[in-house]
């Protein structure tokens, strides 16, 4: 019988110490960068989170919706226009991205709530993506049109924000917060409840859990973390693009969604980091990076179809996420 | 005491009257079974009380509170607790978590606690796992806390599904064919649980079953039904005695 072996308290104690080693060694990672390989590991971060938002809607909620690459645009965009139209510190545009990214997630939760599921809420994500595109192409005067948003030179406690070494104590700071607070709402009734609309959405009706609330929710709360992602984005290239937020990044989030496991949160780290480090390797191979890069995906898709973070679960208990929280 | 009162309850299908102006009442500590042929309308009587389909005419009160507009996640909240005829567990969930997710109205901590982790929500979190634990003990389902619950066999998706039902201490419960596809033995523990629910507990219970030897031996009364209607209604000893009862759905069995 596939009982599950669940983490000693002994390991939950360790689990959750190791939560926190992880990213307080990272503190020291600048020491070890040089001004490249620092660019890469901060986009790993935004990687973390846009891939976080997405496996919680198709993962958790299991809701075929594609809107993952709009929150993300939302977002940047929102960050952009608020820091040079209205000078808006960069900083404080962060949560506001995330609000908007959230304001996304509502409009494509309205879709799923009038009953559009499956392939239709696909294809209508997907329709929501381009016509985002569309706007950030079209509505010149605001967005910038082809020519883009370029980000405001702005200094922080006396240091530029071109600087790659404060956005990455930046970037850190706003991923484990991030991703610390999914967690918790993962590992709560609202979690149980979120994977419970997936496996059964009528009987979840019956155990008194309002499952419109929950899909509203769930979409609300990727939007917010992908938006805040994609202010992080804006800064990290300094000018946004139409171009960035069309179905190569989304196809590429998927693909990270998959490698690290569907509805994991540890997943949707180790999917984020290994593809999107994963290119810079295969630099080598000139002319047959994206051959490399699919053959790499197909690879681990077909020796674990659960993903990464399934082959963890079974080296120790420790990675086992599941959806309720001990006492410690 | 009345938990549940039925008034004239009537749903009709594009056409199909598949529930015809159905009345009852549901006391106290009572098992109340609801037999009937195949396509009688039990289960859309079960539908109509719980909201999952709107009525075309009646009323439904539970302790004199009107449920008829009520969504049923509303009515659940309500205290009034049902089960699917095709088995309402989430698979991927472990059997401990399946039981938690019945306890989700009465865990507290806003979503706000909750993303920041506030120990208002683990306080109640931590309960919740112990109550859960508790309940699965007194059905000795204790040591498949962890177990997924698709890979249960039926007759212990059946019980954990009561379980997780029952969890929230409803003071109605309806369960659609709960001992079916068990084995004799899974099916007399399923009818020594729900006496127990009703004996100890003071649980009103619904009962669709058709087994009609289990019906009698724990039902303290039952409803009939043929073709959306109510044929028959009584004790367990007048329904055996009812000539209409006979020839509308005892000679079939
Ligand atoms: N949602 C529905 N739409 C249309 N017809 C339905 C629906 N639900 C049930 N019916 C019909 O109503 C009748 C009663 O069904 P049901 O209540 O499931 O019977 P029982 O549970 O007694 O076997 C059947 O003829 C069935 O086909
Ligand atoms: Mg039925």
């Amino acid at each position: 019988m596939s009982q599950t072996k669940m983490p000693s308290a002994r390991q939950r104690r360790l689990r959750s110490w190791l939560f926190w080693a992880v990213p307080a060694v990272l503190l020291l990672l600048p020491l070890a960068t040089n001004p490249y390989t620092q660019f890469i590991a901060n986009g790993i971060l935004i990687s973390v989170l846009v891939t976080l938002g997405f496996t919680l809607v198709i993962g958790n909620l299991g809701q075929l919706a594609f809107a993952n690459t709009a929150f993300f645009g939302i977002g940047a965009y929102a960050s952009a226009i608020l820091a040079a139209k209205l000078g808006v510190p960069w900083l404080l545009t962060i949560p506001l991205a995330g609000a908007f990214g959230a304001l996304g997630g509502f409009l494509a939760s309205s879709a799923a709530l009038r009953g559009i599921r499956s392939y239709y809420l696909a294809i209508i994500t997907l329709a929501f993506g381009e016509l985002m595109r569309w706007a950030y192409l079209h509505a010149k005067p605001v967005t910038g049109g082809t020519d883009g948003m370029p980000m405001p030179r702005e200094t922080l406690l006396g240091t530029s924000l071109s600087d790659d070494t404060l956005k990455f104590y930046i970037f850190l700071a706003v991923t484990v917060l991030l991703v610390k607070a999914t967690l918790n709402l993962m590992r709560s009734r609202f979690g149980r409840a979120v994977m419970a609309v997936r496996e059964n959405e009528v009987a979840t009706a019956s155990l008194a859990i309002p499952t419109a609330r929950v899909i509203l929710v769930t979409f609300m709360w990727s939007g917010f973390v992908v938006g805040c992602a994609g202010a992080l984005f804006a800064r990290h290239v300094g000018h946004v693009f139409p171009e960035s937020f069309g179905m190569l990044h989304l196809i590429a989030s998927f693909a990270m969604v998959l490698v690290g496991g569907l509805g994991s949160v540890l997943g949707a780290v180790l999917g984020a980091v290994l593809l999107t480090a994963l290119p810079e390797y295969l630099r080598a191979f000139p002319g047959m990076e994206e051959l490399f890069f699919g053959l790499i995906v197909a690879g681990v898709l077909v020796a674990m179809p659960m993903g990464l973070a399934s082959l963890l679960r079974r080296v120790s208990p420790i990675f086992v996420e599941r959806f309720y929280r001990e006492a410690p | 005491m009345t938990l549940l009162d039925v008034k004239g309850l009537s749903v009709r299908f594009s056409g199909l009257t598949a529930l015809d102006d159905v009345s009852f009442t549901l006391e106290e500590g009572n098992v109340r079974a609801v037999i009937g042929p195949n396509g009688a309308g039990k289960s859309t009587l079960f539908n109509a009380i719980s909201g999952y389909v709107t009525p075309t005419s009646g009323t439904v009160f539970l302790k004199g509170q009107e449920l008829t507009q009520l969504t049923p996640h509303e009515i659940a909240e309500q205290g009034v607790r049902r089960t699917f005829q095709n088995g309402g567990l989430f698979p991927a969930l472990t059997v401990l978590e399946n039981v938690m997710t019945g306890l989700h109205a009465q865990t507290e901590g806003s979503f706000l606690d909750i993303l920041l982790g506030r120990s208002a929500a683990l306080k109640s979190e931590a309960e919740n796992i112990h109550r859960a634990r508790e309940l699965l003990k007194l059905m000795s389902m204790d040591h498949m806390a962890d177990t997924r619950a698709g890979d249960l066999s039926g007759g212990q998706q059946r019980i954990v599904e009561i379980v997780r039902t029952v969890a929230s201490d409803p003071p109605v419960l309806l369960l659609d064919e709960p001992a079916v596809g068990l084995s004799p033995v899974a099916r007399a523990q399923m009818m020594e649980i729900i006496h127990r629910l009703a004996g100890e507990k003071g649980v009103g219970i619904l009962l669709i079953e058709h087994a009609v030897e289990l019906v009698m031996a724990a039902a303290d009364r039952i409803l009939v039904m043929a073709a959306g209607a109510r044929i028959a209604e009584g004790t367990p000893e007048e329904i055996r005695e009812d000539r209409a009862v006979l020839e509308a759905y005892l000679g079939h069995a």
